[in-house]
């Protein structure tokens, strides 16, 4: 062990940054717009036994899929059977890791002098994975086996060589196969970039002193949140929400917390939320565990990059078979849309606590989209997935952002229109800021966009699904309410069909699908909002004539 | 004489010498400072000249790089600005990309649009990404519209429209229209400022060049004419972002070209000295008092690409700026850069800065917090005897209390935390040369690492033996290298254009129309701007397998026997080096780089003289300096001004100029080049390679 502190202090640091080196490795190689623009994505590194070192994020919904994920594998393979070389690969939901069948975990052993030291670990969303419906994503599925190929912590390379059968397997039953293989190497480059530097620090500062940095980092993270904690209020807190449906007219679905702040633990318990549903808006319990950090995360330290020890302080108690706890063979492809109600039933049962550190109710939906169909010319299959920006809340002190990911996203981008018309069988007519009604108050939620992409190829078929479409952001201190996330087919016969949640509907050249995503809710009363603002809002189009008369009392013809 | 000036935050540099009428050869180099006098910039130039004794009737040649450009975007001092977009699209701008990089802060709050929405304004026209103009643009409303941005008190217009890039013919129309209606303001159409793809980086740095534009204009011509006024007889010339200068009226067209020229210039002056040198491959190093700046530079090729923002960090997505720009990647890592200690008893170095004022305790201005240079200082590493050059008596009693709160919190010694701090602050910039250098695939041992700025030689060789980079260079000149770099540069401009083109054997000749098309461009462009001279042209391209987005640039020459086969092979192995694999799918080219340069007439680099010094003659004395891992040592101290080429002397030692201090441990061994850059050779471990 060496005896200069801050040898440990700058291997720690380069531990930290190993996470943005492996993201940047990830993005520059994938061929998937869902990992280089969406970056559904998560890479990072633990130490041997699967504690959290350092991740780098596209999202925040990864956060507790890598550690959990090195802690099953270590469950499934013993000790003895892992090789230097080898690599493993997993999407199975109900497992550490699991989220859905889309997204892949792909597992990296580190070895020293035939020591396992570290793994360095990658979860991304592959294009496909095939299953019933194109991109792998679905509202309609009963099971887990209607959502795609379930790989269930494997070798994908045996002391260095790859599995060929494995990798066959993969290629026929996707529907996009370079695209999908494209990933897996992606993936497998990332966490050698990765691997590579740890065996080059083990090399330069010794493998003692490696693992004391790796166990110091994690203290550091667990006395950098403790810290925060103390300053946090103290009591036993509750909300409760709903997700609407499970795709299959089910719901809604009750959530329900109780967060318990202690000056040393916070403990969020979930007894009460709605049993599992028939349909694909299933979280697994790891997938809790990650909802829970992101709240966690956001009132103790955002500044930190997130480890292990930083969650040390952090319980979370779920009943088995919850639509937050669910078990196999539940169907999960649209997990995330349950993953943010647990997210932000947390967030409002503490926002009036502290209003400085988090605003009112958001969109609350990925509002994830895919269309696909055949390429006008080519006649080559197109799928194209991408979720959609909306309305943030309003805080103490500032309007709602508009036009930005939910929380479950984060580093994610939204598809050029330039790029996407030229990769895809559509137009965009639209995406704009649209001016629905909702988000009233002193401080106003963020807008919601409306965005329209017109069929160029034959047809076409739309996936959509989204919460938030009855139920409304929540407001706080006499905000109002938000407005509510839909799509809509506007057919060449001048109808229009309004969608929560759909599979596969078409559409034929010419028509529109429309995507609306909701504005946030607002804080505090919009009487009192300052009327120079309000004379800017109404200059900008951001409030209408009409909503300053009814909702914040204004006659701007006065 | 050639002279250029460096306008910084504090100081604005005048960099200067005479050339020999009868052999063409150049003088002594010689520099002189001057406040700089915002908002009037060319004021603090003209300052420095008459500071020198120079009147601009004297120059045959004057080149000038300012940050008013950064400054206006930063400060938010551009003028009002509207846009007009697509029907459909004038929210782009406020939603941007829609990313959070603060992840778990959800009190984010995204960047604000520079147009507000009542000034965003949409025709109805479109065109496709075929480039086919679906609906020639509608322009009957424009005349109103022009009317209410009058009576707004618009002074600059920013037109874009979607896939402009490919088919610009609406754009044209409209900003011809808005020209004819409305001759004094400020319009710039996206296509002049941009010919690539993703309509939210193009519309935004259109508007970005829009909003600068008149204070840009107003500045430049103001200068033009102090120093036309003064006799100048020839015209200034602008450095640029790419590492080439523009004529002043190429950068009142486009100003935002002008975004990064500072560090841009001292990146082009690091590649042309290597090449002169013989050492084509960089690591480039500037540091300075706020950030240090990293590049990479091969083949004696700068690398210049748009992908670069402002205000762009870990916690912000900035705004992008789609204009050529060196490849740089900055941390904000200086001499100026305080230590502090967290929560969890972890100490960092920066990003906050003393800066210039307080500055370094040691400086004895109100400085209460330690900062790099105070560790400097207190190991030795600086003279304390010409602290500043020798302006400036240290501050000891300052020094002491702001280490001694750290000291105490972490139970260390001065020497220990001053020690840590330096520790720190190398480690902070290894990161950054390693995203550089290792991350994209390069291994550093085939590299110099050129250092410059004013801590650049400081902290050179610890950094080197970090990287297992074998040798370090400070160049000559390396305190004024970014003003001096600018009289090195040629006339420049970078065309990337975005054509989504199939490679095969076959499409050579569709690639050679298009660099054609922008070939006959860049010779309009450059008509008349050096005499009838051609332009020298550099073919690139942006490559990447059908199905990926990102791209890795590569050079396309179109000489040769078959040259899509050689393109495509230089794409496999550059994206393997890259990216750790190559793919065996169809390769794609996206972006066409025309590089056109107009090398301006001009000396070969200075020699430094040889007047028949002695080695000895250059010692100073002996200083306890400590090097950290490698001791604490009775180190000799040269006068760098005394060294002579030839000249070759070991560590521990410190070689010592008025602005540049660099030492170097015991092993180490310097050696005077016939320019006067110095060359440190690192010893290397064992096993290492030949």
């Amino acid at each position: 062990m060496s005896t200069d502190p801050f040898t440990q202090e700058i291997i720690k640091d380069a531990l930290v940054a190993l996470g943005d080196e492996m993201f940047n490795a990830m993005i520059r190689t994938s061929m998937s717009p869902i990992i280089y623009e969406t970056t559904d994505f998560a890479v990072g590194a633990t130490d041997a036994r699967g504690n959290l070192l350092a991740q780098g994020n596209g999202v925040t919904g990864f956060l507790a899929t890598l550690d959990t994920a090195v802690q099953s594998t270590l469950e499934h393979w013993p000790l003895d059977r892992i090789r230097p070389g080898d690599i493993f690969v997993t999407n199975s939901p109900y497992e550490g890791g699991g989220t859905h069948l889309s997204d892949v975990v792909i597992l990296y052993p580190v070895f020293v002098d035939g020591r396992l030291i570290a793994w360095t670990v990658n979860k991304a969303h592959w294009t496909e994975v095939g299953g019933t419906y194109p991109g792998s994503a679905t509202t309609a599925s009963t099971d887990i086996f209607q959502e795609g190929l379930h790989l269930r912590f494997l070798k994908l390379f045996d002391e260095g060589r790859m599995n060929e059968a494995l990798v066959e397997l993969i290629r026929t039953n996707v529907r996009l196969p370079d695209s999908t293989i494209g990933d897996m190497h992606a993936g497998v480059a990332a966490c050698r970039v990765g691997g590579r530097r740890i065996v080059e620090l083990a090399a330069k500062y010794g493998v003692d002193d490696l693992l004391a940095a790796m166990d110091s980092l994690l203290d550091y993270g667990e006395r950098m949140t403790r810290e925060e904690l103390k300053k946090l209020p103290k009591g036993v807190f509750t909300a409760e929400d709903v997700v609407e449906e499970d795709g299959h007219g089910n719901g809604p679905f009750v959530i329900k917390v109780k967060v318990t702040i202690t000056d040393d633990r916070m403990i969020a318990d979930f007894t009460g939320t709605s049993g599992q549903a028939p349909g694909p808006i299933n979280l697994s319990y790891a997938g809790l565990i990650t909802g829970v950090r992101c709240t966690f995360k956001a009132v103790t330290n955002t500044e930190i990059p997130a480890n292990g020890g930083c969650f040390r302080a952090l319980e979370v108690i779920c009943p088995e078979g919850t639509i937050l706890s669910a078990k196999s063979p539940a169907p999960v492809s649209i997990y995330y849309e349950s993953l943010l109600g647990a997210i932000e039933v947390m967030w409002k049962a503490l926002a009036p606590l502290m209003p400085h550190k988090l605003p009112v109710g958001h969109q609350r939906t990925v509002g994830a989209t895919f269309i696909s169909g055949l390429l006008p010319g080519t006649e080559d299959l197109f799928v194209m997935g991408e979720p959609l920006v909306g309305g943030w809340g309003a805080g103490i002190d500032h309007d709602g952002d508009a036009g930005q990911f939910c929380a479950a996203n984060g580093e994610t981008f939204n598809i050029p229109i330039e790029l996407a018309e030229s990769r895809y069988g559509f137009e965009i007519d639209q995406y704009a800021l649209h001016d629905e009604d909702g988000g009233a108050g002193e401080y106003r939620g963020g807008k919601g966009v409306v965005l329209d992409y017109r069929v160029t190829a034959k047809e076409a078929f739309l996936t959509y699904s989204a919460t938030r479409t009855t139920s409304r952001p929540w407001g706080l201190a006499g905000g109002g309410e938000g407005s509510t996330n839909r799509a809509e087919i506007l057919r060449r016969d001048g109808s229009v069909e309004t969608y929560s949640m759909v599979t596969g509907a078409r559409a034929v050249e010419g028509e529109i699908f429309r995507l609306v995503s909701a504005t946030g809710g607002g804080y505090g009363d919009p009487m009192k909002r300052d009327r120079s603002r309000l004379l800017a809002d109404l200059r900008d189009g951001y409030v209408t004539s009409e909503q300053a008369r009814r909702d914040y009392g204004f006659d701007p013809a006065a | 004489m050639r002279a250029a000036s460096d306008v910084g935050g504090t100081f604005t540099d005048l960099v200067y010498y005479p050339v020999d009428p009868e052999t063409g050869r150049p003088g002594a180099v010689q520099v002189a400072k001057a406040d700089t006098t915002p908002p009037e910039f060319e004021q603090g130039v003209m300052n420095a000249m008459a500071k020198a004794g120079l009147s601009p009737a004297a120059l045959d040649f004057f080149a000038h790089g300012s940050t008013v450009v950064i400054n206006a975007l930063t400060e938010r001092k551009g003028v009002k600005t509207a846009l007009i977009t697509t029907a459909g699209f004038r929210d782009v701008i406020e939603i941007a990309r829609g990313n959070r990089p603060d992840l778990f802060n959800f009190n984010f709050r995204k960047p604000r649009p520079f147009v507000d929405r009542y000034l965003r304004a949409e025709l109805a026209e479109r065109s496709n990404f075929r480039g086919d103009l679906v609906k020639p643009v509608d322009l009957a409303p424009l005349p109103a519209l022009l009317d209410f941005f009058r009576a707004e008190g618009v002074e600059a217009i920013a037109v874009a429209f979607l896939h402009a890039y490919v088919n610009p013919e609406n754009e044209r129309r409209t900003v011809e229209a808005i020209r004819a209606a409305w001759p004094g303001v400020a319009v710039l159409a996206s296509h002049e400022v941009s010919r690539e793809w993703r309509e939210y980086e193009r519309t935004n740095t259109t508007v970005l060049s829009a909003y600068v534009s008149p204070i840009a204009r107003r500045y430049i011509e103001r200068l033009e004419q102090r120093l036309a006024d003064g006799g100048f007889g020839q015209k200034p010339y602008m450095m640029q972002s790419n590492g080439g200068i523009a004529t002043a009226a190429a950068a009142k067209a486009n100003p935002i070209t002008m975004v990064e020229s500072g560090p841009a210039s001292g990146i082009y002056a690091a590649a042309h000295v290597g090449r002169a040198i013989g050492e084509p491959n960089l690591i480039v190093l500037d540091i300075g008092g706020t950030t240090a700046k990293c590049t990479l530079i091969e083949g004696g090729q700068i690398k210049v690409s748009t992908d670069y923002y402002i205000e762009r960090d870990g916690k912000s997505p900035g705004y992008p700026v789609q204009t050529p720009v060196s490849e740089i990647v900055e941390i904000g890592n200086g001499g100026g850069s305080i230590a502090w200690v967290d929560a969890g008893g972890k100490l960092h170095v920066g990003p906050q800065s003393a800066g210039a004022r307080p500055g370094p305790a040691a400086y004895g201005r109100g400085g209460t917090r330690p900062t790099t240079t105070d560790a400097n200082l207190l190991l030795g590493r600086i003279d304390p005897a010409s602290f500043v050059g020798g302006e400036v008596e240290p501050d000891w009693q300052a020094v002491d209390a702001a280490f001694a709160p750290l000291c105490d919190q972490l139970g260390l010694s001065r020497a220990e935390l001053a020690r840590g701090v330096i520790r720190i602050a190398n480690a902070n910039m290894t990161t950054a040369l390693r995203l550089v250098s290792t991350n994209k695939g390069y291994d550093p041992r085939d590299f110099a690492l050129m250092a410059f700025g004013g801590g650049g030689a400081m902290h050179a060789v610890a950094l080197a033996e970090e990287l297992k980079v074998p040798r370090v260079i400070i160049p000559v000149n390396s305190s004024v290298f970014s003003a001096w770099g600018m009289l090195l540069t040629d006339l420049r401009r970078d065309y990337i254009r975005t054509r989504l083109t199939p490679l095969a054997p076959g499409s050579i000749d569709a690639v050679r129309a298009i660099f054609a098309e922008i070939e006959a461009e860049a010779l309009r462009d450059f008509a008349g701007e050096a005499g009838d001279r051609a332009p020298l042209f550099e073919y690139r391209a942006d490559l990447r397998y059908a199905g990926q987005e990102h791209t890795v640039g590569i050079a396309f020459p179109l000489d040769g026997d078959a040259p899509v086969d050689a393109a495509i092979a230089a794409f496999h192995e550059a994206h393997e080096k890259r990216f750790t694999y190559r793919l065996d799918a169809a390769v794609q080219l996206v972006n066409f780089h025309l590089v056109a340069t107009l090398p301006v007439d001009k000396p070969d680099l200075a020699e430094r003289a040889v007047t028949g010094l002695t080695l000895a003659d250059a010692v100073k004395g002996t200083r306890r300096v400590d090097f950290d891992t490698h001791g604490v040592h009775d180190a000799t101290i040269y006068d760098g001004l005394r060294l002579e080429p030839g000249m070759a002397l070991s560590g521990p030692a410190v070689i010592q100029e008025p602005a540049v201090t660099l030492p170097l441990p015991p092993g180490a061994r310097a050696e005077v080049d016939r320019l006067g850059n110095y060359h440190v050779h690192l010893p290397q471990p064992e096993g290492a390679r030949p």
